[in-house]
C-alpha cells in the first residue's frame, strides 16, 4: 500500500515537473513574440554577403595556363579544360573552359589551388534556371561579374546579423515596430562623413 | 436572474402583430440564427487562419503575411480561391464514393455542433436538453470520415494517417467526456445555457476553472488531441506520413479538411470557454454592477449592452484559447504515437476518473459551492 502511494506521489511529481517545463517553454515562445523580426524582404532587400562567401565561380580566361590543377583537386573532376598544344611557342593554349554549376558543390578547392589565381568566388547565388543545362557556364558566362547588392537601385542592402557590433542585436526592451537590427550602408556612410566645422581642424 | 434580450420572442411578436400566424412567424425566424452562425463560422476561419499565421510568425521572429490585403488579412481568401480553382483529382485506384464523402463527413458534424454554442441568455440556435453531449457525440463522427478518406485513398500513408486519427480520437474522447461529465454533475444539467448560468453571479470567481483545476487541463489536452493540433498532429505528421489522410486530396476536398480543422479549433475553444470560463459572463458580474448603479434589469439599453458584452466575451475568451493553442504549437514537440496513447489511456483516463469521483464527493460535502 505504502509502495503504491509512493509510486503515485512520484508520478504526480513528474507530471508537475513536466507541466513546469512546458510553462518555461511557453514563456520562451511568448518572449520571442516581443522581439523584432529578422525578416529580409527578399527581392526588395538582400543581405550584404560576407567576404568569404562561396558563390558562383568567376574565371579569368587570360590568366589560365591550362594546368588542370582545378580538375584534379575537384571532388568530381568537374571543370572542363579544353586546350591544344601550340608547337611554335611550345605552350598549351586554352580554347574553352566550363564548369557545370548544376553539379558543382561550391567547395572552393579549385579556387584554392589555382596557381595563377584565375578562379575566384563571387557573391552570386541566384542561379535559378528553367533548364539544368543552362547552368553549364562556359568561360564567357564565368567571366561575368555579378551585380553588387550595394549598387543595385532596386535593392535595399542589409547587413548580416553576425557582422553587427555587440549590443545592436539585443532584442529586448525595444519600442514597438522596431526594424531589423543594424544600420543601412548609406546611414553608416552619412555618419562617417566629416562634418563641415570639424573638417578644417583635423 | 434577468432574462436578458430575447430576439426570437420580439421577432415573432412583431410578425404576429403584422397579422401572420405564429407558426409562420416561427418558421420565418428559424433560418435567421442558422445563417448568422454559418456566416460567423466562415468569418472565424479567416480570423483564425490570419491569427495562426501572424502569431506563428511572431513566435519565430518573422513578419508573416503582409501583401494580401491590409496586414495580410486576405491571405486566407487567397488560399481559398487557389484551392477552388485547383483540379479536383481522384486517384485512379481510389474508391470514388468514399473518397468524396470522407471530407464531408469530417466537416458537417463540426458545423452541426455550433447548434449548441450560446453567446448569451437567449442567443443560441437551440437550447437542446442533451446540450453538451451533442458536441461529444458529433465529435465521434469525425474519425469515421477521417478513416474513410484515409482508407479510400488507396495509399499507405493515407491509411496509416486515418488509422492514427481514429485511434487518437477514440482514446481522447473518453477523458474529454469524463471531464465534461464532472461539469455536468455540478450544473445538474446538460444544457449549455444552464452550465453558464450556474457559473454566473460572482464574476470571475464563479467560473468553473476554479472548481475544476484538473478537469480543465484534461479537457484542454483532449480538445487539442481532438482537433489534431500540435503536439498531437501525428495523423498528418509530414515527417513520417507525408500528410496522413490528406495526402491524396487536392482542391476543395482538401479545402474541406482545412476548413473543418479550423472551425473545429474555434468550436473547441468556444466550448472550453462555455464549460470553464463562464461563457458570456464578464469577469465582473454585469447584473451586480447594474443593481449597484440602480438600473433595472428590464431597461432596453442595458439589455442591448449586456447582450453585446456577452457576444464579445465569448469570442474574446475563445480567441485567447486559440492564441494559446498556436503558442503551444510552437512550444511543444510532437509526441510519438505510443506516447500519445500512453498519455490518453494511462494518464488522462485515470486522472479524469479520479477527478470525477472527487467532484462527486465535493458535491455531497459542499453542496453550496459545487452545485448540490
Amino acid at each position: 500500500m505504502l509502495n503504491f502511494l509512493k509510486q503515485v506521489g512520484d508520478y504526480a511529481r513528474e507530471s508537475v515537473q513536466a507541466a513546469k517545463y512546458i510553462g518555461q517553454g511557453l514563456s520562451v515562445t511568448f518572449d520571442h513574440m516581443k522581439r523584432r523580426p529578422i525578416t529580409v524582404q527578399y527581392p526588395y532587400e538582400k543581405l550584404i554577403l560576407s567576404e568569404r562567401y562561396r558563390g558562383r565561380i568567376h574565371f579569368e580566361f587570360d590568366k589560365c595556363i591550362a594546368c588542370e590543377v582545378c580538375v584534379r583537386v575537384c571532388p568530381i573532376n568537374l571543370p572542363v579544360v579544353d586546350w591544344a598544344f601550340d608547337k611554335s611557342s611550345k605552350k598549351k593554349t586554352l580554347r574553352h573552359y566550363s564548369i557545370d554549376f548544376g553539379v558543382c558543390i561550391f567547395c572552393g578547392n579549385c579556387v584554392e589551388y589555382c596557381p595563377t589565381n584565375c578562379l575566384s568566388m563571387t557573391e552570386e547565388y541566384e542561379l535559378a534556371a528553367y533548364d539544368r543545362h543552362e547552368l553549364n557556364y562556359d568561360n564567357v558566362a564565368m567571366g561575368r561579374l555579378p551585380y553588387k547588392v550595394t549598387q543595385d537601385p532596386m535593392v535595399t542592402p542589409l547587413r548580416e546579423l553576425a557582422y553587427l557590433p555587440k549590443g545592436v542585436m539585443d532584442p529586448h526592451e525595444l519600442p514597438a515596430g522596431s526594424r531589423r537590427a543594424g544600420k543601412l550602408p548609406q546611414e553608416i556612410l552619412a555618419e562617417n562623413q566629416p562634418k563641415h566645422g570639424n573638417a578644417d581642424q583635423n | 436572474m434577468s432574462q436578458g434580450i430575447d430576439l426570437q420572442d420580439s421577432f415573432i411578436q412583431l410578425l404576429v402583430q403584422l397579422g401572420l400566424p405564429t407558426g409562420v412567424a416561427k418558421a420565418l425566424w428559424l433560418p435567421l440564427p442558422m445563417t448568422l452562425m454559418l456566416i460567423g463560422a466562415t468569418v472565424s476561419i479567416f480570423v483564425t487562419v490570419w491569427l495562426e499565421r501572424k502569431i506563428s510568425a511572431a513566435a519565430q521572429q518573422r513578419i508573416g503575411p503582409e501583401y494580401a490585403g491590409p496586414l495580410g488579412t486576405l491571405q486566407a481568401a487567397a488560399d481559398g480561391v487557389k484551392l477552388l480553382f485547383k483540379e479536383d483529382i481522384v486517384p485512379a485506384q481510389a474508391d470514388t464514393i468514399l473518397f468524396t464523402v470522407g471530407p464531408a463527413i469530417v466537416v458537417i458534424p463540426v458545423f452541426f455542433s455550433l447548434l449548441i454554442v450560446p453567446f448569451g441568455q437567449n442567443m443560441v440556435i437551440t437550447d437542446l436538453g442533451i446540450g453538451i453531449f451533442l458536441w461529444v457525440a458529433m465529435s465521434s463522427i469525425t474519425p469515421i470520415g477521417l478513416l474513410m478518406s484515409g482508407y479510400s485513398s488507396n495509399n499507405k500513408y493515407s491509411l496509416l494517417g486515418g488509422l492514427r486519427a481514429a485511434a487518437q480520437s477514440i482514446s481522447y474522447e473518453i477523458p474529454l467526456a469524463l471531464s465534461v461529465l464532472a461539469i455536468v454533475m455540478m450544473s445538474n444539467s446538460l444544457s449549455t445555457i444552464d452550465i453558464v448560468q450556474q457559473q454566473s453571479g460572482y464574476g470571475i470567481l464563479g467560473w468553473n476553472i476554479w472548481r475544476q483545476p484538473v478537469g480543465f487541463l484534461i479537457f484542454w489536452i483532449s480538445a487539442l488531441a481532438e482537433c489534431e493540433r500540435l503536439p498531437f498532429d501525428l495523423p498528418e505528421a509530414e515527417e513520417e506520413l507525408v500528410a496522413g489522410y490528406q495526402t491524396e486530396y487536392t482542391g476543395m476536398k482538401f479545402g474541406l479538411f482545412y476548413v473543418g480543422s479550423y472551425v473545429n479549433l474555434v468550436l473547441s475553444a468556444l466550448i472550453f470557454s462555455i464549460l470553464y470560463l463562464g461563457g458570456w459572463e464578464f469577469p465582473v458580474s454585469v447584473d451586480w454592477l447594474a443593481s449597484l448603479l440602480g438600473i433595472s434589469d428590464t431597461t432596453p439599453w442595458l439589455q442591448v449592452v449586456t447582450a453585446s458584452i456577452g457576444i464579445m466575451m465569448t469570442v474574446v475568451k475563445a480567441y485567447l484559447l486559440v492564441f494559446l493553442a498556436v503558442l503551444l504549437r510552437w512550444t511543444v514537440p510532437r509526441v510519438r504515437i505510443d506516447q500519445l496513447l500512453d498519455l490518453g489511456w494511462k494518464f488522462l483516463l485515470p486522472v479524469s476518473l479520479v477527478n470525477l469521483l472527487v467532484t462527486a464527493g465535493l458535491k455531497i460535502a459542499f453542496p453550496i459551492a459545487f452545485g448540490g
